[in-house]
């Protein structure tokens, strides 16, 4: 399952999920402000509190608005 | 009246009274509502670290009425964000903080303390004056904040001792907040 860590206002996390729609890949949102287990993962993930994050195994994931690194995350 | 009076949202939706922070000294600042981590705002966290422990607290509102490039940066830009703009300080709900819809906070931090001019001797100063008579010239008519990162230093008792423009770094209030500590 593809998890999105995001936060509120965050314009950088609108484009991943945006782009992640527009490729037909189904995700999960992980708000790290309104969710402290949330927040946690995140943090034990990055090592940081920095969004959007993705991930699908919860090891490898991209940090930020990056189309070619999510590409080749998710076998786009 | 005093800052007590007044109430305001966290980012968390939470309803705060600013009675709460009765005793502290606070700095009240509101902040560019981007989630880049600004050079202010790594001042504002340093003076957090400095003064915490002795019974300072920064009171940020994210705002996004001044919304062209922050003037005199480069156009760095990270396509990530931080939470809670990477500051352990209290961040508020992203809000106004000019003109009619400003929150009622706000409206009276600039009531008590007017706009006295930007520090002549800062070198931003010619550049904020430039780009608000550029993209906000009616910002420059009243007595309202002028720009992100305008700073309120409140006593103990909540009155509103001091205000400092986006010009006077966080650092150059030192004294003055240990004055009130």
């Amino acid at each position: 399952m593809v998890k999105v860590y995001s936060i509120n206002n965050c314009p950088w996390c609108d484009k991943v999920k945006k782009y992640l729609k527009s490729r037909q890949v189904d995700y999960v949102e992980c708000n790290i402000e309104e969710s402290e287990a949330f927040l946690a993962e995140c943090q034990a993930l990055t090592n940081d509190e920095a969004v959007p994050v993705v991930t699908v195994d919860g090891k490898e994931y991209v940090l930020g608005f990056d189309n070619g690194k999510l590409d080749a995350l998710l076998g786009l | 009246m005093s800052v007590y009076d007044f109430s305001a949202k966290t980012n968390s939706g939470e309803e705060k009274s600013l009675r709460d922070y009765a005793g502290k000294v606070l700095v009240i600042v509101n902040t560019a509502s981007k989630c880049g981590f600004t050079p202010q705002y790594k001042e504002l966290q340093e003076l957090y670290d400095k003064y915490q422990d002795k019974g300072l607290e920064i009171l940020g509102f994210p705002c996004n009425q001044f919304g062209a490039q922050e003037p005199g940066t480069n156009s760095e830009v990270q396509q990530f964000c931080r939470r809670n703009y990477g500051v352990s300080f209290q961040i508020f709900e992203k809000g106004d903080v000019r003109g009619e819809t400003a929150q009622p906070l706000f409206k009276y931090l600039t009531a008590e303390k007017g706009f006295k001019g930007f520090d002549k001797e800062h070198e931003l100063s010619a550049i904020l004056m430039d780009a608000l008579k550029k993209h906000y010239p009616e910002y420059l008519e009243d007595e309202g904040i002028k720009w992100n990162f305008t700073k309120f230093l409140i006593d103990r008792e909540g009155n509103v001792v001091e205000r400092y423009e986006p010009t006077t770094s966080p650092s150059a209030m030192s004294a003055a907040i240990e004055k009130l500590l």
